[in-house]
């Protein structure tokens, strides 16, 4: 086992502009780290530098204290599942999870045990003698799992593992990822473009944006305090709202207190998560305001009832920007309706629109 | 991969180039040769490097003929292929896209059939029939005619095989769409298949192009008279006078006019090339 | 070959068929019919009288010396051809399917040979190796090598050999590119992190995944050789000396005509008829294991 760190690690394509730049971080022995970010972020491409699938072009690598810039990835100890699995169409899955440890001159007793291990605890017992092409979808990605846990490796790497499976399929193999991955107390760095995967699965979340990392932290303090809007809006779904503010003028129509915010110079974007904007449901007593919190007067222009929820489209005074509000429940307001809808202090996020960095609101 | 190994590219670069030597020298050779005189070559001192009479030579193969051997210009043989070619091309895809239309897209008693028996002659090359379907032309009275030279090999299973797989993959809804707005097969067919297939017509076409061009054992079977030869037919008369004659410069720039149409073709449409070729033949 | 909708129409498919089956049934069929029905007949030297032998022109076929003499040349030529062909085209694309700089001109420059005529390749070859005046023939004598392919058989046969395997790298080499090419560049990558060294990973995962391509070109090789080479014997060697290099084909063409056996021909005809159709069968079986990869 052991920890992985990345020390101002870079990317330049020849003749091109860098696909990853200057990127530090450490993932503890034993952490799962997963790497987040629109695609075209870098974060294949730096999990591909990880795997030694392509070259280091700037800056250190290393794995177990051991600097792996040049070192091949078969030398490296490490395991990668990739996206389409990339399982050997000719070979049995048997032979599939024995390749690498053939490779390595294991004797045929001993890999006889690890894949048969392996195929218990992935319940692949029953279709070890199978091509690939005979199984489904979600046994090739077991497949593919147990092809890395044989080899007991120093690190698991992954490539976006469930982006080819369904939707159902994906939340179940998500678990059983994580909880294979703490069964053996491997170090792990995962790949992916999907935000709730990444907050259910990782212990430190690192989000990447145009080949430069935006964030670094748990998931419940990025979800909590975004560094920048670019998380803000990444992380969490529906996306926070944003408004924009400027300084001295006056509040677009609907917005009520926010003339204490320190906006700075060049204004601000105020955002506030759709799980946050509270809105008394009929009958109800109303919601009081207390100092400091945010008014808006939404008019509602469409309502989505998914069952344990309600989203709620409107705009603010009517006619301005648009805003998502997610309640509890069921909250059928027709269309048309205008209600008050209230923000609480410690839920407001304000970032500098110059440079989108978080604003530390008052303590 | 990690694996920068500036040795190992250096190593395939060294191969591959060795490769191109190897499919270009026989060619460039015949272009020296070509622009040689034939005292050189038939002294057995014909050098690495072009000569000065490339233009007289072929010159001379064109318009004038040789001197020993057939003393017939090669333009005619020339024209003759191009003819083959274009006939035997334009024919196949012609005849193959009518044909494929049809077993495609309508239904009639004896479908399957006529499927089978334009399948199964891929199997009857022209090779394992040669004398009985001359026997035909001949009694047909098409020997020395275009329309016997290109009208036995007109019929391709390969063509017929590929639109037919094509037209496979045209969306069902494309034909309802089309009946829905009320037109027939004739009207179908040109509006909307024709169009979707032009890659496919393009890439058989290089393919049957050249398949046409090289035409060998058929031609020198058909024709019989000086007027109706083909350019790959020449080279082969060109060759076989008694052997100290031949007249080499001019065979060898015979050689180079019969490969240069079909190679052009192959490097201007490379792409469709590879498409023709990998498709039909799969 | 259903589709959901289609055309009503009784007699227009027909005649969208017409044509094709036609020439179909004319210059396909009927000579492949009658090439049977020849092959039963005996006719006398001058063509006057035609006799129903039934296998007697077989059994003359298999007392004949020269006919298997045709049948181990035609296996020999088959088997250098392809090896040469196949496995130089093969260490070819394995080069240019590298990400090398420069790998499409490569390809273009690798391809063109598809174009060449076999006659046209058979007498490039023949002017390089023409005894008395040949560049690289001349490069033999210098050293020492008694080369003549006129004379030798041997020679003969190595020079036939060398020009038809230089047509066909072109064809091996395209295909080869696009089965390498298709293989997905992941598997490479995750048998390099299994730990495999790269010739490993050539033996153990890239050449079984290019296995239905060789399959493929190799029934399409022996095709090849043993009807598209014809061009080459007929203009470098005439088959010969001594029949040396008189393949199947060949065989069927010189008996026919120069010898006017047309019954012995025609039985020949039907036997490399089987050959086809036993080599495309052949050829069919393995491309349905391919699609089942």
């Amino acid at each position: 086992m052991a920890e992985v760190a990345l020390s101002a690690v870079g990317k330049i394509y020849a003749g091109s502009v860098p696909a990853v730049k200057d990127i530090t971080f450490a993932v503890p022995d034993g952490g799962f780290c997963v790497l987040v970010g629109p695609s075209g972020c870098g974060k294949s491409t730096l999990l591909r530098m990880i795997a030694g699938l392509e070259t280091i072009t700037m800056g250190e690598v290393s794995i177990g204290n051991r600097v792996v810039n040049r070192v091949e990835p078969m030398d490296r100890d490490i395991a990668m599942v990739f996206q389409n699995y990339a399982l050997y169409p000719h070979m049995s899955v048997y032979d599939n999870m024995a390749y690498g440890l053939r490779n390595r001159k294991t004797p045929e007793p001993e890999i006889a045990a690890r894949v048969a291990e392996a195929a218990r605890i992935l319940e692949l017992e029953p279709y070890l003698k199978r091509r690939p092409r005979e199984l489904s979808g979600g046994q090739r990605q077991r497949v593919a799992m147990g092809r890395a846990i044989v080899r007991k490796p120093q690190v698991f790497l992954f490539d976006e593992p469930l982006s080819n499976l369904d939707a159902k399929l994906r939340g179940a193999m998500r678990v059983e990822i994580k909880k294979l991955q703490r069964q053996l107390g491997v170090t792990a760095i995962y790949v992916t473009h999907d935000q709730l995967e990444a907050m259910t699965l990782a212990d430190m979340l690192v989000v990447m944006n145009q080949g430069v990392v935006e964030q670094i932290g748990d998931p419940l303090t990025l979800y909590e305090r975004p560094a920048t809007t670019f998380v803000a809006q990444f992380i969490g779904a529906p996306p926070m709202n944003m408004i924009e503010l400027s300084p001295g003028a006056a509040p677009p129509p609907g917005l009520d207190g926010v003339q204490s915010l320190p906006v700075p110079p060049a204004g601000a974007l105020l955002g506030i998560r759709p799980e946050h904007l509270a809105v008394s449901a009929d009958g109800e007593p109303p919601i009081t305001d207390r100092p400091g919190d945010v008014d808006l007067d939404l008019t509602i222009d469409a309502v989505e009832a998914v069952g344990a929820e309600t989203y709620l489209h409107g705009r603010l005074g009517g006619v301005g920007q648009s805003f998502t509000a997610r309640e509890h429940g069921k909250m059928l307001l027709p269309p048309g309706t205008t209600r008050r809808f209230i923000a609480r202090r410690e839920h407001l996020h304000l970032f500098d629109a110059a440079t989108g960095r978080r604003i530390e609101a008052r303590s | 991969m990690v694996e920068n190994r500036p040795l190992a590219d250096l190593v395939s670069h060294a191969i591959l180039i060795l490769g191109v030597a190897i499919v270009a020298f026989p060619v460039y050779l015949a272009l020296v040769a070509s622009s040689s005189d034939p005292t050189t070559i038939a002294n057995g001192q014909l050098g690495l490097l072009p000569e000065g009479h490339l233009f007289e030579n072929y010159w001379k193969v064109l318009f004038e003929g040789t001197e020993r051997s057939t003393k017939q210009p090669m333009i005619v043989p020339l024209f003759n292929s191009l003819v083959m070619a274009l006939i035997i091309s334009t024919g196949k895809i012609a005849i193959s896209l009518i044909s494929a239309f049809a077993i495609i897209y309508f239904r009639f008693p004896f479908r399957h059939t006529a499927f089978w028996v334009i399948f199964i002659t891929l199997m009857l090359p022209v090779e394992v029939r040669i004398y009985p379907t001359y026997k035909i032309v001949a009694d047909l009275g098409l020997l020395n005619t275009y329309a016997g030279l290109t009208i036995p090999l007109i019929a391709s299973a390969t063509a017929t095989l590929l639109f037919r797989q094509f037209f496979m993959t045209v969306p069902d809804e494309l034909l309802e769409a089309s009946k829905i707005d009320g037109a027939g097969p004739w009207m179908f067919f040109k509006d909307t298949l024709l169009p979707l297939s032009m890659t496919s017509i393009a890439a058989m076409f290089v393919i049957q192009f050249i398949y046409g061009w090289n035409q060998y054992l058929w031609p020198l079977l058909i024709t019989t008279s000086d007027d109706m030869q083909t350019i790959v037919i020449g080279i082969q008369k060109m060759l076989y006078v008694t052997d100290a004659l031949t007249e080499w410069q001019l065979a060898m720039a015979t050689t180079i006019l019969a490969m240069l149409p079909p190679v052009v073709v192959v490097v201007l449409m490379q792409k469709l090339f590879v498409k023709g070729l990998t498709e039909t033949e799969k | 070959m259903e589709k959901r909708s289609y055309f009503a129409g009784r007699l227009l498919p027909y005649a969208l068929l017409a044509p094709q089956l036609l020439v179909t049934i004319i210059f396909f069929y009927v000579p492949a019919v009658q090439a049977v029905y020849q092959s039963f007949l005996l006719q006398d030297a001058f063509g006057i009288s035609t006799q129903f032998v039934w296998f007697e022109n077989y059994q003359l076929l298999f007392a004949d010396h020269a006919y298997y003499q045709a049948m181990s040349v035609t296996a020999v030529f088959s088997i250098l051809v392809t090896a040469l062909a196949l496995s130089i085209a093969l260490l070819l694309a394995v080069q240019a399917d590298k990400n090398l700089k420069g790998a499409g001109v490569y390809k273009t420059l690798l391809i063109w040979p598809y174009a060449v005529a076999p006659v046209v390749a058979g007498v490039l070859w023949l002017f390089m190796f023409q005894p008395s005046l040949g560049t690289l023939a001349r490069g033999l004598h210098e050293l020492d090598v008694d080369w003549n392919p006129y004379l030798n058989s041997g020679d003969a046969l190595t020079l036939v050999v060398l020009a038809a395997a230089w047509k066909q790298i072109s064809y091996n080499f395209l295909f080869f590119l696009a089965g390498l090419q298709a293989i997905p560049k992941s598997l490479i990558e995750a048998a390099a992190i299994d730990g495999a060294q790269p010739m490993r990973r050539f033996w153990t995962i890239i050449f079984p995944l290019l296995s239905p391509t060789a399959f493929y070109l190799l029934t399409v090789n022996i095709v090849y050789v043993f009807f598209d080479t014809f061009g080459i014997i007929h203009a470098v060697t005439n088959g010969g000396p001594a029949g040396a290099t008189t393949t199947l084909v060949y065989k069927v063409f010189n008996d026919g005509r120069a010898g006017g056996d047309l019954g012995g021909s025609a039985a020949q005809s039907v036997i490399l008829m089987a050959i086809v159709i036993g080599l495309t069968a052949f050829q069919f079986r393995f491309i349905e294991r391919k699609v089942n990869y």
